[in-house]
């Protein structure tokens, strides 16, 4: 499989600006230059702390598995949304340990 | 968007907006999970002379004696209150309301009624993303600036049903980011510990909430977590907060930053007054299913009372304290203060103070996937990101980023949660019944409770230094019983903040410095994070 290369700065704006424009945000809602009444970062700050969310929180997370065997990951570890009630609803006695 | 709208409600802060509906109390009664209501122990405490002399200082439980024996008025204590707000809140900027005349008259009316509950006359702050009917709840931010809730948050109306006098509505992090700042990043209220200083961290985002009580503007206050929301406050001026297990406390009216994550819990000046707030703010409410088939709450109150046994302190029972590696990694005089907290614990008969491993990924589940939230926080303000982005503020990039993970890693952030969970529970607390830590993200990101209390001084400018004890799930009287031993032991959890100086120069030099210093975006997504 080739290397794949990672997006440039240029890749990802477009992409930003174009998955915005999907749902109806507007970047150029955001100053051009810095607004003290507001406090709105302006659109270019914006777009590099997308980037950096980007190039840093993602791959960290859409990297990472719970196991390491491909196949035997998927049966382990569902995803709980509320990790400290699900330990007392799953607990015969009635929660609590 | 006007400069004069933006601070319309945020400079000018209305003292004695008391055209609002009164919160009724008694209104609202708790079912435990069995269906069985359930009843709020009241402390019998011994009041200290220093607060019989000066209502500010009474602790709520002490407050609430006082009053119980006739021996202080509601009115009197509210009236204090509202001297010392009046007095001082110009510096500290803890409130965004105080709601005077309406305090004052439902002080009258506890005064004239036989106690209905542990906090029967005893004025409260509330963090300002709490509903209060008819009240402006606006969560510092541009959003809610206008927002008049038409309901209650439920943990108010506990608290209300318990006794408490709704005093005020408290500064906070826009939206609960960040420390407390105007919706624009300037930075409003101070540390009540260095309050000429308004670069001091006064820990966030219940920022008002903290200041309120350490300043003595309030007994005590609500607040909320979704990272350290409850704890930093807490730690960082000399208070004892106490959040809860996820689903202990609704968050039915409260302002979401997180929904798996937000946890209400109360801000107080010591255990006794975290466990009875909590015990008050806490129970099954229909409107939250988060908050439904649940352990029932343990006796807080029982918990909050230390075990004297032949002069000496000795722990309720047998605890084994854990302590992650690099808990004596830090400055020097924080360094101090820990190792003094643990020789204190391990000399108190019945605790044990145990060295602990870290689970596998420790750091990776707690940082990384901290932002996993940040789509739960994007999620409930798609309306307000497509009608203006600058609504935000200073806050707008981590709503911004939240609109970037996509579903398959949010789900992959939820299987992070329950490993980090499992690892926790079959490998720290297999080892220990409760663990220090030195951030109180990696259990809150579970919903684990956690209780930020007082342990020393240190720094320059000096200013508080805090622990953080977390434990299992819904154990929440295993922390209050330790830290119950300590705060007997100690006096840290005594000591109060000297009042701010009263003259124009200093106010006038306040004032300049809040306009000079201000929150970046850049620095408002790092903090909220």
């Amino acid at each position: 499989m080739a290397e794949t290369q990672p997006p440039t700065d240029e890749e990802l704006d477009a992409w930003i600006r174009a998955r915005l424009r999907l749902i109806g945000v507007d970047l150029d809602q955001l100053p051009e230059t810095d607004d003290p009444v507001t406090g709105s970062p302006t659109r270019e700050q914006a777009l590099a702390s997308l980037r950096r969310f980007l190039r840093g929180t993602v791959p960290a997370v859409s990297g990472w598995r719970p196991a390491d065997d491909p196949a035997l990951q998927q049966q382990t570890m569902p995803p709980v949304l509320y990790p400290a009630p699900h330990s007392a609803w799953t607990q015969s006695d009635g929660g609590g340990r | 968007m006007t400069e004069q709208l933006t601070r319309r409600f945020f400079v000018a802060r209305s003292v004695a907006l008391a055209t609002a509906t009164t919160l009724a109390p008694g209104v609202l009664p708790r079912w435990a999970g069995d269906g069985t209501a359930t009843a709020t122990t009241t402390p019998e405490v011994a009041v200290r002379s220093a607060a019989v002399a000066d209502p500010t200082e009474l602790t709520v439980a002490e407050a609430a004696a006082l009053i119980r024996r006739r021996r202080l008025t509601s009115e009197e204590l509210v009236r204090a209150c509202l001297r010392r707000i009046e007095e001082f809140d110009d510096i500290y900027l803890a409130f965004n309301t105080v709601l005077a005349e309406q305090a004052i008259r439902d002080a009258r009316r506890r005064d004239r009624q036989s106690p209905r509950g542990p906090l029967h006359g005893v004025p409260l702050a509330m963090k300002d993303l709490f509903y209060t009917e008819g009240v402006r709840t606006t969560a510092n931010s541009f959003i809610f600036e206008d927002f008049v809730p038409p309901y209650t948050a439920t943990a108010v109306q506990h608290l209300v049903a318990d006794g408490g006098i709704l005093l005020g509505k408290t500064q906070m992090g826009p939206l609960a980011t960040s420390r407390a700042t105007l919706p624009n990043g300037e930075l409003t209220t101070v540390n009540a510990w260095t309050p000429l200083d308004v670069t001091v961290y006064p820990g966030g985002s219940s920022t008002g909430s903290a200041t309120a009580v350490a300043g003595r503007l309030a007994p005590g206050s609500t607040g909320t977590q979704t990272g350290g929301s409850i704890t930093s406050p807490s730690n960082a001026q000399n208070l004892t907060g106490l959040k809860p297990t996820h689903g202990r406390v609704s968050a039915y009216g409260v302002i979401p930053l997180t929904y798996t994550r937000d946890h209400p819990g109360p801000i107080a000046r010591d255990v006794l007054d975290a466990a009875l707030l909590l015990q008050c703010m806490a129970g099954e409410d229909p409107n939250d299913p988060r908050t439904q088939g649940l352990p029932p709450l343990p006796d807080l109150v029982r918990a909050a009372t230390p075990v004297r046994r032949s002069g000496r302190v000795d722990a309720r029972r047998r605890t084994r304290i854990g302590v992650l590696p690099g808990y004596l990694d830090a400055r020097p005089d924080i360094v101090d203060a820990r190792r003094t907290l643990l020789d204190t614990l391990d000399r108190i008969r019945g605790l044990r103070v145990v060295e602990v491993d870290p689970p596998d990924e420790w750091e990776l589940l707690s940082d990384a996937f901290n932002n996993v939230r940040l789509s739960e926080r994007t999620e409930p303000f798609r309306p307000y990101l497509t009608q203006d982005l600058q609504l935000f503020g200073v806050s707008v990039l981590n709503w911004l980023r939240g609109l970037f993970m996509s579903a398959d890693e949010w789900i992959t952030g939820q299987r992070a949660k329950l490993t980090l969970l499992s690892r926790l529970l079959d490998g720290v607390f297999d080892e220990c019944d409760v663990v220090l830590q030195t951030s109180p993200v990696p259990l809150d990101i579970v919903g684990l409770p956690e209780i930020g209390f007082p342990i020393g001084f240190g720094g320059d400018p000096t200013v508080p230094i805090g622990a953080i004890l977390g434990g299992p799930p819904y154990e929440e009287d295993r922390l209050v019983e330790v830290v119950a031993a300590y705060q007997a032991v100690t006096d840290w959890h005594h000591r109060r903040p000297a009042d701010p100086p009263t003259d124009t120069a200093a106010r006038t030099r306040m004032s300049h410095a809040r306009v000079a210093h201000r929150l970046t975006a850049t620095e408002a997504a790092r903090l909220g994070q």
